[in-house]
Order: structure tokens, then sequence, then C-alpha cells
């Protein structure tokens, strides 16, 4: 590859990179603030302006290709000056409000004042005044003054969401961003704009003052709304989720996740109604129990079936984890009836990130065993032949099968024994004789398997009764790892609920036996072991990014 | 003195005046030749364009890529904003036929098949003429597909209006096609260049109005004949646009390399009731001022301002009596740039308008000798790190007038001012309840 010397060192380029791509490649950051290696170069901002061998002028680095024997000089007295020089520029007008704003902490504008900035300003006139709190869409808020016209969103609406929504309005040090007119920025994608605006212009109306961001721990997930499993970061404080951005992945999301899976997929993992705790039906009513008086009243009730009146769900929500070894469970009783229901909206995708399959994981589900085995029942059988009374007993995990229809919440009141494991109190819960308080999937270890068989991991980022942040290994903030337990911030909620595998590992041992896991670790070491396409597959190997599972073309998700 | 963007015949504006003093000749000539004849004798012949930077127009064209699959773009700049500037709608009454003419010759030797014309939208009733010369010159057969018949030749090509929106910014030549395509008149980052990637993405020469005029010219007598008029390096004439105090302002069309203080003073007939210059700013108002007692010597061509420590631009000669007072006339200057700051780029969006607010500290009497410094620096650190030549344009003025006129500056300052109203904008609320008086 030919070579080109940035700051003394040489580095490599690929022919057609940029000063600022090769460089970062090569480990070399250079200050930005419009550029972003996902959209368009703007050129704007001025702040990459380096000193280049043999050219008149300063370039930019963004916009300026790499080529061969080319002497760049990024730490240069030209080069330094310039740097200032734009800083001292970006901030004359910029509000210096960063106790009150939310980007203060992960704000490439603040981090930039501190490594480039002169620490002073030689500005005594009165600051430019814009709108401010302006409701861009849905959303989105918008403070003009923090803005620094980067365009980065408005490249963002044009190229990557295809909206087309935003605009400059104005001129010069009065420019704006905004809207056409009598329209909202309202897309499925607007949120990205908060995560890749550089200073904390836009923000986040679900996040807005809610938290500083050093507060937080954040923590490698996946994104539940669809088959698609966004990467995100889980952002946590005193053991409440508060918010999800998206982490970069080019192989499945590139730097973006929807609004709707930032919004709406984390919300239940913070609700009033998480079961704490195991349940039982007494005299009619859901009393709480004791764990292991629930256990071995299911392992008793469970043997007086017959193993064709049995019917087993698994669900596409739950892990890798969960369902295997909700599959294996099934076949040490003998049972045949086992299958888990589908999310399907049909027509809601888009050839962005959106899938039609709103579950993280009915590929993975289906791979370790989560159906009909032989002439066993499917999904819809088994609610057809609870109807007619063959099937008597259902264990149910992680689905809430009565609010999918009224028709199935009627057919479920027939039942002689439900067990559910669920997270949250639900329509189904309800009817349930025995619910087992399940983790959801911000509590536990895990893998989900995508739409085109990428199987990617999730790693708990809230606390259960059952775990600890420091000896658990959990990431932690900075409240995290320098409070105490006397501290206020440190006394969120922690439910007591457990992972559905372990909780059906406990049952099996009661009942006969056959499994016995500790850790979601071992569960995954059974998978590879026994499942032919995970075989060979452990956590590592799994990483942070997920890893292509080898998946025969015979296979294909219906 | 022949001139030859605006000759002294009466009635040229009309196309059969202009026919019968040898129009359309020049094209008619231009077709017997190849298109790099055509380019290499406007090369020879020293033109350079007129719209401010003096670069070689022939050079200019041959950038053009002679193969490419995409279409080909000429865009003829009559955006004329710039402050002191207003020789191009001269051409646009007087002379529209050889403008045209000139587009039609440039569009044959770069390949093109359309012309966009960019007028200022100011220019209301200069677009109406202009507009109708286009529609008599296709009604006689000069443009468009009829063109074909007129000259006996496959070339032919369109000259569109596009008329501008009140923006400075689009007479930069990559806003101007930004704003043909229909998008904000933002200059574009160069490279590439718009001879690689202009108008539409495809290759495209922006040349100036008086520029174009020019080559008619060229064409029908010869590239020597042009290269020997007024100044060796930077040859023909220059429509000479004089304001501000002289005797009789206007538009004339003298040879390159005249002496400033001539065209003053002889063209000019002078200042009124004899007072002294002061300054004289000599291409347009972002060109760097010199000072009235200086002015001996200095010849109108760009290599001879460069060497005075200034530029020819568009040759806006503005002259400013002894009795001017400069800070107002940098306050005016710096406000404009401001205000026609497109605001896309950092230094010159946030620096116009602080050295904008600076400069009005001065006049009201809160500046102090240390904020000239601060102005230089100021206009130092927009200099050359911007996208476009804009920011240039709003420093230079800044930088050289304070430099060149320190002394009169100098008496607009105090050793020491308190600043009545330091910069509390961040104790200063949207509400019209009073702030709280944190020293009771």
């Amino acid at each position: 590859m030919p070579i080109f010397i940035v700051d003394g060192h040489q580095v490599e380029f690929k022919p057609g990179q940029t000063i600022i791509e090769a460089s970062r490649n090569a480990g070399i950051s250079i200050p930005h603030f419009c550029w972003h290696p996902k959209l368009s170069i703007s050129g704007n901002c001025r702040i990459c302006l380096v000193e280049v061998e043999k050219m008149p002028k300063l370039v930019i680095a963004c916009s300026t290709y790499a080529s061969e024997g080319m002497v760049v000089h990024t730490k240069s007295e030209k080069t330094i000056d310039a740097r200032n020089a734009v800083m001292e520029f970006i901030l004359i007008n910029h509000p210096l409000d960063c106790p009150i704003c939310d980007e203060a902490g992960e704000c490439k504008l603040q981090e930039y004042a501190y490594s480039h900035g002169k620490g002073e300003s030689r500005f005594e006139e009165i600051k430019n005044r814009k709108e401010k709190r302006v409701q861009l869409g849905p959303h989105i808020k918008f403070d003009g003054e923090r803005c620094i016209s980067c365009s980065r969103c408005i490249r963002f609406s044009d190229e990557i969401a295809h909206a087309n929504q935003l605009t400059f309005r104005n001129r010069g040090d009065k420019v704006t961003v905004t809207t056409f007119p009598g329209e909202l920025f309202d897309n499925p994608y607007t949120l990205n704009t908060v995560d890749i605006c550089p200073v904390g212009a836009l923000t986040n109306n679900d996040f807005r003052f809610k938290s500083r961001v050093w507060e937080m721990s954040s923590t490698d997930s996946i994104c539940i709304g669809c088959s698609r499993g966004c990467n995100t970061e889980m952002w946590v404080r005193n053991n409440e989720i508060l918010r999800l951005t998206p982490r970069k992945n080019d192989e499945v999301n590139s730097a973006w996740m929807c609004d709707n899976g930032r919004l709406n997929t984390f919300k239940f993992v913070n609700a009033e109604n998480r079961i704490d705790g195991t349940y039982l039906r007494f005299n009619g009513f859901l009393k709480k129990a004791e764990l292991s008086s629930a256990i071995n009243f299911t392992a008793k009730k469970i043997k007086e079936f017959k193993s064709n009146e049995i019917a087993f769900i698994g669900s596409a929500y739950a892990t890798c984890e969960d369902n295997f070894v909700l599959a294996k469970f099934a076949k040490s009783l003998g049972v045949q009836n086992i299958d888990f229901p589908k999310h399907i909206a049909l027509g809601d995708c888009d050839d962005i990130l959106i899938m039609e399959d709103k579950t993280p994981n009915s590929f993975g589900a289906e791979l370790v065993g989560v159906k009909p085995i032989n002439n066993g029942n499917s999904f819809e059988s088994i609610i057809t032949n609870i109807e007619s009374g063959k099937i008597k007993a259902l264990y149910i995990i992680d689905e809430d099968i009565a609010s999918i229809s009224d028709k199935y919440e009627k057919n479920l009141t027939k039942l002689d024994l439900l067990v559910v494991h669920s997270s949250n109190e639900n329509k189904t819960t309800a009817l349930a004789d025995v619910v087992f308080p399940s983790s959801t999937y911000a509590e536990k270890n895990g893998t989900f398997v995508n739409f085109n068989g990428r199987i990617q991991r999730i790693k708990p980022a809230v606390t259960t009764e059952e775990m600890d942040r420091a000896l658990d290994g959990m990431n932690m903030s900075r409240w995290d790892k320098f409070g105490t337990k006397f501290d206020r911030w440190m006394q969120g909620r922690r439910v007591d609920a457990k992972s559905s595998w372990n909780i059906l590992s406990m049952l099996s041992l009661h009942l006969n036996g056959k499994m016995k896991y500790d850790m979601a670790e071992e569960v995954f070491a059974d998978i590879a072991s026994s499942i032919e396409e995970f075989k060979g597959l452990d956590y590592d190997m799994v990483g942070s990014k997920g890893i292509n599972l080898k998946i025969k073309e015979s296979i294909k998700v219906k | 003195m022949e001139r030859i963007v605006l000759p002294d015949i009466p009635n040229l504006n009309q196309i059969d005046v202009y026919l019968t003093n040898g129009g359309f000749e020049s094209f008619k000539k231009a077709l017997s030749q190849s298109p790099d004849d055509i380019i290499d004798q406007v090369k020879k012949s020293g033109l350079r364009g007129r719209g401010g930077a003096a670069f070689s127009a022939g050079l200019k064209w041959s950038f053009m890529p002679k193969t490419t699959d995409k279409p080909k773009y000429l865009c003829i700049n009559g955006d004329e904003s710039e402050p002191g500037s207003f020789k191009d709608r001269q051409v646009f009454e007087d002379n529209p036929f050889q403008l045209i003419e000139g587009a039609i010759i440039t569009c044959y030797a770069i390949g093109a098949k359309v012309a966009y014309l960019y007028i200022r939208g100011e220019y209301h009733k200069w677009i109406k003429l202009m507009q109708k010369a286009i529609e008599v010159a296709y009604d006689r057969g000069f443009l468009g597909e009829s063109m074909k018949k007129t000259f006996g030749n496959d070339f032919s090509c369109d000259l569109y209006i596009h008329k501008g929106a009140g923006a400075y910014i689009c007479g930069e030549e990559s806003s101007l096609m930004n704003s043909i395509e229909g998008y904000r008149g933002y200059p574009r980052v160069k490279p590439p260049f718009p001879a690689q990637k202009g108008l539409w993405g495809c290759p495209t020469t922006i040349n100036n109005v008086e520029t174009i005029t020019n080559v008619p010219k060229i064409i029908s007598n010869g590239w020597e004949w042009y290269s020997k008029i007024g100044a060796q390096k930077h040859p023909g004439t220059l429509l000479y646009g004089i304001s501000g105090h002289v005797n009789k302002p206007g538009v004339y069309e003298l040879p390159t390399g005249i002496l400033l203080t001539d065209l003053i003073f002889n063209t000019a007939s002078g200042i009124p009731n004899n007072k002294k210059v002061k300054c004289v700013i000599p291409g347009g108002s972002s060109m760097p001022p010199l000072r009235g007692d200086q002015l001996e010597g200095i010849r109108m061509d760009a290599e001879s301002l460069k060497e005075a420590g200034s530029a020819i631009g568009i040759g806006g000669v503005m002259v400013m009596d002894e009795d001017t007072n400069l800070l107002k006339v940098l306050i005016r200057i710096t406000h404009f740039y401001h205000h026609e700051s497109c605001g896309q780029c950092t230094p010159c969006r946030e620096g116009t308008g602080w050295m904008e607010k600076t400069l009005h500290r001065i006049l009201e009497g809160n500046g102090t000798s240390k904020d000239l410094d601060l102005l230089i620096s100021v206009a130092e650190n927009i200099e050359g790190n911007t996208v476009c030549a804009l920011g240039d344009a709003a420093a230079w003025p800044v930088k050289f007038m304070i430099q060149r006129f320190r002394d009169e500056f100098e008496q607009y300052v105090k050793n020491e001012v308190t600043i009545p109203v330091p910069n509390k904008v961040h104790s200063m609320r949207n509400t019209s309840a009073p702030l709280a008086n944190l020293h009771k």
C-alpha cells in the first residue's frame, strides 16, 4: 500500500482515502466536528486544518486525499494556531451552559475546548441570540445558540434517513437549522441526529435533563425491537435504564438505530409492574411464595400429566440459552409439543434497518430446538388443542400469549396447569397458576441470532437481587465506583428475578436431575457442543460485535 | 483608443446596428477554426479574468476535459454584487449581443451546449433587457437549434438567464453553481474544481461577463492585436467603475496599466472642492485599501497593484477624500461582509460578526488600542482558513485599513475603557422579570 507521512509517522493508505481517514486508521486522530465517517464531506467546521508540505495554504484533512509521499503536520505551529483560532471562533457565540447541557461529558466541543482551546476568550461583545427549545419533531428539541452549524443532522436526514427534512435557514452568524415550512422532523431515525450532534444543540425529549453522562454506566447490548439486532449501548444510573444509543457495527446497523427501538425497548425493564419474586395461585389468588416451594409445586404438578397433554412455549424475545434449556427440558419429559409464536408486522419495514419480524431471536429460538418435535403440535395447533382439551398443561417462557388475541386468552382459562415465566405483569400472568420472575434482556448474559444468522451477545446492565455490579464484572459509572450502599443514588430497585434458563435448570434438577447449569456460559457451551450451527463457538469468539453462524442454505426463517 | 467592450457606437444594443458593425462575424470566423485553436488564441492574447482573480481565461478553458461522456457547461457570472462594482450592467445595457456572441464562441471553444447567464436579482431592469436581447438572438437564429442553419455548421448552443435571489455569495463561482442547481448558495470545497466537477457534477467553466464580452474582438482582430493593448502582463481594456469623492463618477473603458492618479484626476476630473485624497480602494470593497499620499506611480493592472500591496479585483475604484471617517467606512464594509457571509464555515461566519461588533464598540468610544490589534488578529485568523474567498474579502479591508491608517484609527480609541456592557449574556434571561440583585 502507498505511504504518506503524518507527524513523522509513516502511514499506509488506500488510494481515495482522505488524510483524516487514513490517519484515523493509523491511530492518529485529527480534530473534527463536521466530518463523520458515515456521512458525506462538508468541510465547513475548519477544525481539521492541517499543514501539508508544498501546499501554499493549510488544507482541511477531511477533504484532502492522501497521496504518496505527502508530508502532513498535525501538530506544527501553523496548524495549532489555525486550530486555536477556529476553536475561538466557534466558542465566541456558543453559550457557556455546560453545567445544564445534556451533552456535557460527551461533547466534542467541550473535549476540544480542553485540548485545543486557549482557556480564555478575547471576545468582549454580546453573544448572538437564537431560537431556543424548538421542537423540531416528535422526539427532538433544538437549541439554536448551541448549534455550531456543522450540518451533520442535515446530511443524516438527507443521506441516511432519506427524509430530506432539515435545512439551514438564514445566512452568516444568523444561520440556524430548521425544518421546511409546516413540516416536522419526523422519520423513524430522527434520534440518531442527537448522537451525531457534536454539541448539545439537538436533545432527545425522552432523555433531556435526566442525567449527566458520567453518572451512568454503559453496557454493550442488542436492541430487541426487531430481528435486525442493532448493536446498542445501554445507559444505566441507579439501576434504572435511562437511554439506549446505537453502537457501531458495520455488519449490522452501521452507526444507527431506529427511534422505536431506542425509545420503546427498555421502559418495561424500569416499569412498576415488574414481577418481583415468585407467585403461586392460592385459593384463586396469586400469592407471593418461596422460589423453592414454587419449584416443588410445579415439579409435582407436571408429573400428573401425560407427555402429550403438556406443551411448551418458547420465546423469540428470550435468549438462545433460555430457549435451548426449555427445549432440552421438554425433551427430558418426552414432550413433543413445543414452539414459539411469531410477531410479524407485515409491511412495517424499510431498506434501512427496520425488519418485519419484531423479535430479536426467532432464528435463534428455532435453531436451538424450539420447534415441534416429530408429530408435536405447532404454536397454532397447541392453542387449538388447548381449546379441545387435549393439552391440559402449558409452560410458557417470556411470552404474553393472552394479549395476542381474546381467543387465546379465553383458551388459556381452560388449562389445568399454566406455568409462566415473565418479567412483567400481563394478561397471561393473570391467568397463571405459577409465575416465575424472569430477568429481562437487560439483566442477563445470553445470545440472540438476528435475521441473517449473526449471533450477538447481550450482557447484564441492570442488577437483579442475585447480582452484584462489582463482583459480577458489570460496567460501572463513577457513581457506582465511588458510591456506597448508603448513598441515595445507590439505592435503586433490584428485582428478585432470574434468567429463564436458570429457573428451568432448577426445576429440571428437582424433577429428574437431567440438567444443572450455574452460568449462561455453561448453557452456551452445551449449545456449542450439541447444535451444528453453533459448533466450536464460545462467548469470547462471539465477542462484542457478533459473528455469522454457518447456516445451511436449507434453513430459512419463515 | 478603440473601446473593446463598450464601443462608442450609438444603439449598439439593437441587433441590426450590431450586425452592421460586424456582429457575429467573429463567431463565423471561430467556426472556421478548431476549438483548440480558439482556446490557444485566447491564451496567447493574455486575456485575464475580469471577475476579480485575474486568472488567464484561455488557461481556464484548457482545463476542460477533451474527452468526457458528460455534458459541459458555461456559466457567465453577472452577479456583480461587490460594493464599488457596477460595470457588467453597462454591458447588459449597451452591448448585449457582443456578450451573447462571446458566450457562443466560448461554448464552441470548450464544447458546451448550454450556457447560463447568472444575473443578480436586484438587476430587474437589466435582466429584462438581457432576456429581450436573448429572445431576439433566438429569433434571428443566433442561438439554439436554428444556429445550425444560420451559420451552416453542426454546432449549436442555448443560453439561459438565471436570476439571483439577493446573495453576494452567489457571485462566488461554486456557490453560483449551487444556486443554479437550486441549492443554497454555499461555496463548494475545492478540489474538485469546476472544470472537473461543476454544474450538476459536469465539467464547467465560469467566466465574468466582461471577460466573455472581450472574446469576439480577440477572435476578429487577432490575439496579437489584443496582447499589445495596455499592460503587457495584463492586456486589454478594463471597465473602471469609479465612485466616491470624484467629480465625474461612472464606468470608463480604458486600457489596463494606466496611472491610478490619471484615472482619478483626469478621467474622473479630480476630487470635489480640490480636497486631498485620503484613501483609495482600487478594485472593489474587498481589496486592500491604498493611502492617498502613496498613489504616485501606481498603475491599474494586476501586477502593478500587487506590487503596491493591493489587487485589481473588478476594477471598482472607490475614492475617499480627507474628510472621510475611515472607521465608519470600515464598519460599513465589514457590515456588508458580515451580512453576506453565507455562514457555512466557521471563521467567516463567526469572525465577520465579531469584527463588526468590535468596530461598533470603537465607534461608540469604548475601544482601546488593544482592540485594533485584536481586529487585525481576528482578520488574520479568518484569512486563508475558509472554504471560499469571502473570508479573505472580509479580512483584508479590516487588516489593511487598520495597518495602513493606524494613525487615524488610534484617534478613535482610548488608552483605557471600562466596557459598560461586559459580556453578561449568560445572565440575560428571556423573561421580563428583573434579574436578582446579588448585592442586596
